[in-house]
């Protein structure tokens, strides 16, 4: 973002055609600037209806804000021990991803033999293939190893869908630190864990970063695992929670969406705290590769 | 998480004297490799038991008549396979994947680069604009599926009440109901949610473009156009190259989007592979068949993201 801002000719004596095009570059973002926002807007609005306002009036702001949609979305879907779920696995999902992820990319960034050029591949190949390819063997492991509804199942299952994309991010991230200063810990005489954790790990700060927003994105908006493997009452996350209330009140349209925007919030405010690392992440992610 | 505690850390003391330089060498590079192996050993446990070993067991059990439930399934060989050819449903599936991935590719990567140049030129300053777009790919495709589904629904909608108001009825449609709509209605919808994604990659390839080249191109009196057609877009190549690869990855694998919207329906008109796979395993308990379908679409996405990885690079060094 700090690329010099070309010179460009001042606005008084701009040409017509230049005004023309710029006019209706306006226009298109002004355009999807409203294609973005209104569906929100609709979403936020209809939460906040009572059914019969949502019948007479299905356009405009609610007659009153019925605040109660939120507690009795809360309640009927018990989203209350489906958020708990939610947090408990996409934090330790990121805890494990940033210390299995970070650990492994380390001697993958820093050797460049054969040996660990093919580990680095043999992981980066995870990125392409579709989990669908290989669901149903691991639905009979995870079937075997007593995984199926259990948080620890769960979350080795996320950890490895995501360590590819992680790898990847922290690989190309190490290469970009100096070794001076690990060198000369080494030389202190500190093992290489310790200097792992103590002088490079720190320095890997903006990259961790990334990695935490994209992965808790993945992790915390994932449906398809949830619903194959996380089915019993009360270990649900967020989405399918959500799902199965939908289910039974699938004519409810404000208390849907009330439930949709209690269960997108949290994701939706780390997002705004950590946009600049997540916008970094996915660019430097994306044309490195 | 075991496995870290349990190995241990072996770092052998060295003694000098007793070993000619070779072998303390090859002790020395042998340390290495378990200080190494050290630091990948969590990662390699956990991705080779989850993901590479289900994928290569997955080549057996397409030959098997495996339901999910008996203990050993049976080797058919490839009776599977057979299905699948003589299906005449999978091959709807086949083609209402490939037209929703091509549909989103072109629709998606068009809005995608056309906003990237825009928020790059004379709005940069803006940089909220970059965050409202991505905002909607936030949401899950849950969230994003039942939003759209409401704003689709074609009596109490949103877009059709709205259509109507502003005196267009004529253009209300059963947006999810047609079949003639379905995909299409999809495809706007998935692009939606993900063009802000499509974006930033455009837009980080267009702020590596050095400023000069433009400079100079302003010197030649080049027009918009031209410029964009002999500097930007050849420069930009890899985000383009990128871009429509993630996309068509993204898309040929669509499962929760179509599953909350219309499941499939009407009648299969906007089933997709990834959705049969599903209903073929956990509604049938065809596993075996299941198995098979997620292999050939697999080799689908790698056969058709080899292709596009061929033409666009073939485009980057040619132009």
């Amino acid at each position: 973002m700090q690329v010099p801002v070309l010179s460009r000719k001042s606005a008084t004596q701009m040409h017509p055609v230049v005004l023309v095009s710029k006019s209706l570059a306006l226009l298109i973002v002004l355009f999807w600037s409203a294609l973005v926002i209104v569906p929100l807007i609709v979403l936020l609005s209809v939460a906040l209806k009572s059914p019969t306002d949502l019948l007479n009036n299905p356009l405009g702001w609610p007659a009153q804000f019925l605040w109660s949609n939120f507690a009795d979305a809360w309640n009927n879907a018990a989203l209350g021990q489906a958020l708990v779920n939610s947090v408990l696995i996409t934090s330790i999902t990121l805890l494990g991803l940033i210390v299995c992820g970070a650990m492994a990319a380390y001697p993958l960034a820093r050797f460049t033999g054969s040996w660990s050029q093919r580990t680095y591949l043999y992981f980066v190949a995870g990125l392409i293939v579709p989990l669908q390819l290989g669901l149903f063997p691991l639905y009979k492991e995870m079937h075997d190893l007593g995984f199926i509804n259990t948080y620890h199942g769960v979350i080795l299952l996320y950890i490895a869908i995501n360590l590819p994309f992680v790898i990847f991010l922290y690989t190309g991230f190490i290469k970009t630190v100096p070794r001076e200063l690990e060198e000369a810990a080494l030389l202190d005489g500190a093992g290489p864990m310790q200097t792992f954790w103590m002088i490079v790990f720190p320095l890997l700060r903006p990259v961790t970063a990334t990695v935490a927003i994209t992965s808790a994105l993945s992790v915390w908006n994932d449906f398809f695992i949830p619903l194959i493997f996380l089915q019993r009452d009360g270990m649900q996350t967020l989405p399918l929670a959500i799902y199965n209330f939908v289910g039974q009140f699938n004519d409810n349209w404000s208390l849907i969406f009330a439930s949709v925007i209690i269960s997108s919030l949290p994701l939706i405010v780390l997002f705004l705290i950590l946009q600049r690392y997540f916008i970094k992440g996915i660019a430097a992610g994306a044309l490195r590769g | 998480m075991d496995v870290m505690e349990q190995t241990p850390i072996v770092i052998e003391p060295l003694e000098p004297g007793k070993e000619t330089p070779v072998t303390r060498q090859r002790k020395a590079r042998l340390r290495q490799f378990r200080v190494q192996l050290l630091f990948l050993l969590p990662a390699l446990v956990i991705f080779t038991a989850f993901v590479i070993y289900p994928i290569l067991a997955s080549l057996y059990y397409s030959l098997t008549d495996w339901d999910g439930l008996a203990p050993t399934p049976h080797f058919v060989g490839l009776v599977n396979f057979q299905q699948f050819v003589s299906d005449p449903t999978v091959f709807i599936n086949l083609r209402n994947t490939l037209v929703f991935a091509g549909g989103v590719m072109v629709l998606q990567n068009g809005i995608a680069l056309l906003l990237a140049l825009i928020l790059d030129g004379f709005l940069r300053r803006f940089s909220f604009l970059r965050v409202l777009f991505l905002l909607p790919a936030m949401f899950s495709g849950l969230a994003i599926g039942y939003t759209w589904s409401y704003i689709y629904s074609p009596v109490f909608g949103f877009l059709n009440t709205f259509l109507g108001r502003i005196g267009l009825a004529s253009w209300q449609q059963d947006w999810l109901g047609n079949p003639h709509l379905t995909l299409a209605s999809l495809i706007f919808t998935n692009s939606w949610e993900f063009m802000g994604l499509s974006m930033v990659v455009f837009l980080a390839g267009l702020q590596a473009v050095p400023a000069e080249l433009y400079e100079a191109a302003d010197i030649d009196g080049t027009s918009g156009w031209q410029r964009f057609r002999h500097i930007t877009f050849p420069l930009i190549a890899p985000a383009v190259t990128i871009n429509v690869l993630l996309t068509l990855i993204g898309s040929m694998k669509v499962f929760d989007l179509i599953l909350v919207m219309t499941n499939g329906g009407p009648g299969n008109a906007s089933e997709s592979l990834a959705l049969r796979i599903y209903n073929e395993a956990f509604t049938q308990n065809q596993f075996g068949y299941a198995t098979a379908i997620g292999i050939v679409m697999s080799l689908l996405i790698l056969g058709l993201s080899m292709l596009n990885l061929r033409l666009l690079r073939k485009r980057e060094v040619e132009l």
